[in-house]
């Protein structure tokens, strides 16, 4: 699993790309803290290059998510397809965090 | 043992297996060979150039020797034969003065022989009528007979003297000549020479020949004197005439027999005839030789004897000339052995001294290779780099004994975790309940339950139990991650929805008793429990766990399922005859993630022969040797085929598929599966389902 990220306006965009499992899902929590301390609290990861995500990885999703909602900020996703879409859907982490189709929609929110 | 030498951090490298046997030489051989070859082919080019030298000088000196041995000789015999020559010209100068009568030639000719021993003969021949004019030969002889000294006239008609070469030679050469030896049978008996000297009268151009003298001398000094002649050991010297006869010469017959020339014809050696040309020409040179007489290679040298102009000859033969360059050279040879095998022993003892602390530091290696990390490493006493690779090896071994000391020490470690989560796991398939049918006696349905779990301890779990009246729960969970913490987690859960879906229909009977008596029966809302359990498991949830739960009521009395999903994989429906399809599910969120969830409970209503089939993800994620997943599609083709199976049937029908397809891939995920078939509800179950209310 890599993790890119930029600022762009009040958001943060974390491009998470390859395979989020038990092995790597710490790593995107990690990630999120590291941008929370920086004092990025809005944060929107971008999952379009995610190939598979793990109940570990909803796991660390759901932590980061509650610690930046804890801090005043919030963690949304964007671009999600295939089985990880498919995933957020079953879990229903669809209805728990907010998850819009394109970085343009999570960005351009109200 | 193989654990430290993977554990080290060199890797592979540092894995060195003790081979007992070295193939090559050792250090201490080649240092000895190198140093033994450089010696020796020092040694052999010295003694090789000591020899050649040595050769070259004693060549030199020994042709220098053989030079002043044929001298020597030269002179021995010239200091004889010299006064002889003198002798005779003593008496021709007495005769051209006039002085001698007949008489007194006699008497002066007695005189001589008296004071020459060696002189055997002597005679005053005068020309023809010269000193009598009556008396053509006139030459008194007076030699050595055995009776004392005689005279005698030579001359007369049976011996024409004239014509001899004696006389004729010397008065017409005007000088001494020698004559060639000759055998005296007459006089002597012995081999003689005679010195002939011409003597003269008158002055001026009337100066003439007058006659001449003679002096016969035996040779056989002379042959005893040559033959005596010492030249090393079987060297020899040999005399010739002016005309190249032989005088001696140690080979048998040769004197007076042969000449050089004849000798050299013979035997085709025209070396030889050049060298007797040179010698009667008065040369005098060393020359190299195979001598014909001993067959030896040598050198030969020749010097003439001046008063008789004969030749000496002096053979010295080549190997006796080396001997002694040989024999030191053997000398130096055996020395120079000896020296080298000495050499040889020092340079081996100086080596295998330096090379044993290797041999003893290899030996203990070698031990310590072979796992005993206690070995004795040897003591090096000498402060050079063979110390230094000791005490760089007893670090080795030290680090090499704390590594291990560690290695095990977390070996143990880890195999106590791993004992620890072995129970863990056991622990949680403890607590599912494992008793099929689960209502023994009822009819109503079927189910049946399988979890096989991974290697590593995971968080599915099953459930089922009754709850409340005719009614039936039966649910399956996965709680996120692996390990103790979704093992733990687990637990919590499953503990946590049956206290909770207990509680629930409690409330729900109570409830429905008290809000509109027994007309209807409630069956526990799952959407409800699975709220209030979610209440519990998210409230102080720090570790952000969460479980996915597929949570379903039946009341077997009427069929009638109400079914909630937190998250979960949706279930399969098993209509009898049809085709079988995926419950759809709210998409409602796993449970344990935040409170104040709402869980929508749906409604279904099985038929007698209709099932359902729950699972968890390690069914559909289940990974075959080609990462490719089980998938929905093949579940639900899978279980097509299995709708005429007891639950039993179906399930382990469906687990063995899903370990077909895995084909020894490792199972990274529980694999969960729970089948419920109903019956539909038989008399007794009618009744009981009819009674039910009475009795809550």
């Amino acid at each position: 699993m890599n993790c890119a990220g930029s600022k762009q306006g009040a958001f943060y965009v974390l491009e998470v790309t390859g395979r989020m499992d038990a092995l790597t899902s710490q790593g995107f929590e990690t990630e999120c803290l590291g941008r929370l301390e920086a004092g990025d609290t809005r944060i929107v990861a971008d999952l379009g290059g995610l190939e598979y995500i793990s109940s570990a990885g909803l796991r660390s999703i759901l932590s980061a998510a509650k610690k930046l909602k804890a801090a005043g900020g919030d963690l949304a996703f964007c671009g999600l397809s295939g089985i990880v879409a498919e995933v957020f859907t079953v879990s229903g982490f669809a209805k728990l965090l907010p998850v819009f189709a394109t970085r343009d929609e999570a960005l351009n929110r109200s | 043992m193989s654990g430290p030498a993977n554990a080290s951090p060199g890797g592979p490298a540092c894995a060195w297996t003790p081979s007992p046997i070295r193939t090559g030489r050792g250090i201490a051989f080649r240092l000895s060979a190198l140093v033994l070859s450089a010696v020796a082919v020092i040694f052999v080019a010295m003694s090789g150039a000591t020899y050649f030298l040595a050769r070259e000088a004693l060549l030199k000196n020994a042709e220098q020797s053989a030079r002043t041995q044929a001298q020597a000789l030269v002179q021995r015999i010239e200091a004889r034969l010299a006064p002889i020559s003198r002798v005779a010209q003593g008496l021709g100068y007495d005769l051209e003065d006039g002085l001698l009568d007949d008489a007194g030639i006699l008497r002066r000719q007695r005189q001589t022989l008296l004071d020459n021993p060696e002189i055997f003969g002597t005679a005053a021949a005068f020309e023809p009528f010269g000193r009598h004019p009556d008396q053509e030969h006139f030459a008194p002889y007076t030699f050595r007979a055995p009776l004392g000294i005689t005279h005698t006239n030579l001359g007369g008609a049976a011996y024409r003297y004239h014509a001899m070469d004696w006389y004729q030679i010397p008065r017409e050469l005007k000088q001494i000549v020698w004559s060639e030896p000759y055998f005296d049978e007459g006089g002597g008996n012995t081999l003689m020479a005679t010195c002939s000297v011409p003597f003269y009268q008158g002055q001026g151009d009337t100066r003439r020949v007058a006659g001449v003298t003679t002096a016969d001398v035996s040779l056989e000094w002379l042959t005893r004197l040559v033959a005596s002649v010492q030249v090393l050991d079987t060297g020899y010297a040999w005399l010739i005439t002016k005309n190249g006869t032989y005088v001696t010469h140690p080979a048998q017959g040769l004197a007076f027999n042969e000449t050089i020339f004849s000798r050299a014809e013979e035997n085709h050696d025209p070396e030889l005839r050049r060298i007797g040309q040179d010698m009667i020409r008065g040369g005098s040179r060393l020359v190299p030789l195979k001598s014909l007489h001993t067959g030896k290679p040598g050198f030969l040298v020749y010097a003439p004897l001046p008063s008789t102009g004969w030749s000496l000859g002096v053979f010295s033969p080549r190997d006796e000339l080396f001997a002694d360059v040989n024999r030191l050279a053997l000398v130096s040879a055996g020395l120079g052995g000896g020296g080298f095998l000495l050499l040889a022993g020092l340079v081996a003892v100086i080596a295998r001294g330096i090379t044993r602390p290797l041999r003893r530091l290899c030996g203990a290696a070698r031990e310590v290779a072979g796992g005993h990390l206690d070995a004795a490493l040897p003591e090096v006493k000498s402060r050079d780099e063979v110390h230094d690779l000791a005490r760089a090896f007893a670090n080795m071994q030290a680090s090499l004994k704390e590594h291990i000391r560690d290695l095990t020490a977390a070996t143990a470690t880890r195999e106590r975790i791993q004992s620890e989560l072995r129970i863990a796991s056991e622990i949680q398939l403890g607590i599912l309940p494992k008793t099929f049918p689960p209502l023994p006696g009822r009819t109503e349905f079927d189910l049946y339950a399988s979890l096989t779990p991974a290697r590593e301890v995971g968080g599915d779990f099953y459930d089922f139990f009754p709850c409340g009246h005719d009614c039936f729960c039966f649910l399956v969970g996965d709680v996120s991650g692996k390990g103790v913490p979704a093992a733990f987690y687990m637990a919590v859960a499953r503990t946590l929805i049956k206290a909770v879906a207990e509680s629930v229909a409690g409330a729900g009977r109570r409830r429905g008793a008290d809000a509109s008596g027994s007309e209807q029966r409630r069956i526990p809302d799952p959407g409800r429990i699975l709220a209030r359990a979610n209440e519990g498991l998210s409230h102080d949830n720090d570790s952000c766990m969460f479980v996915t739960v597929f949570c379903a009521v039946l009341d077997y009395a009427t069929g009638e399922v109400h079914y909630a999903s937190a998250g979960h994989n949706p279930p399969v429906l098993l209509r009898a005859g049809a085709a079988p399809e995926y419950l759809p599910t709210h998409g409602d969120p796993v449970a344990g993630a935040m409170p104040g969830v709402v869980f929508s409970t749906d409604t279904l209503q099985l038929h007698p022969g209709d099932a359902l089939a729950l699972y968890t993800d390690g069914v559909t994620e289940a990974m075959n040797p080609a990462l490719e997943l089980y998938g929905e599609e093949r579940l639900v083709k899978r279980l097509a085929a299995l709708t005429d199976q007891d639950a039993r049937a179906t399930c382990e029908a469906l687990s063995k598929d899903v370990h077909a397809f895995a084909d020894g891939a490792e199972q990274s995920d529980d694999i969960t599966l729970l089948v419920l078939r109903y019956n539909g509800a038989g008399p007794e179950g009618a009744e009981t389902a009819g009674t039910a209310p009475d009795n809550g």
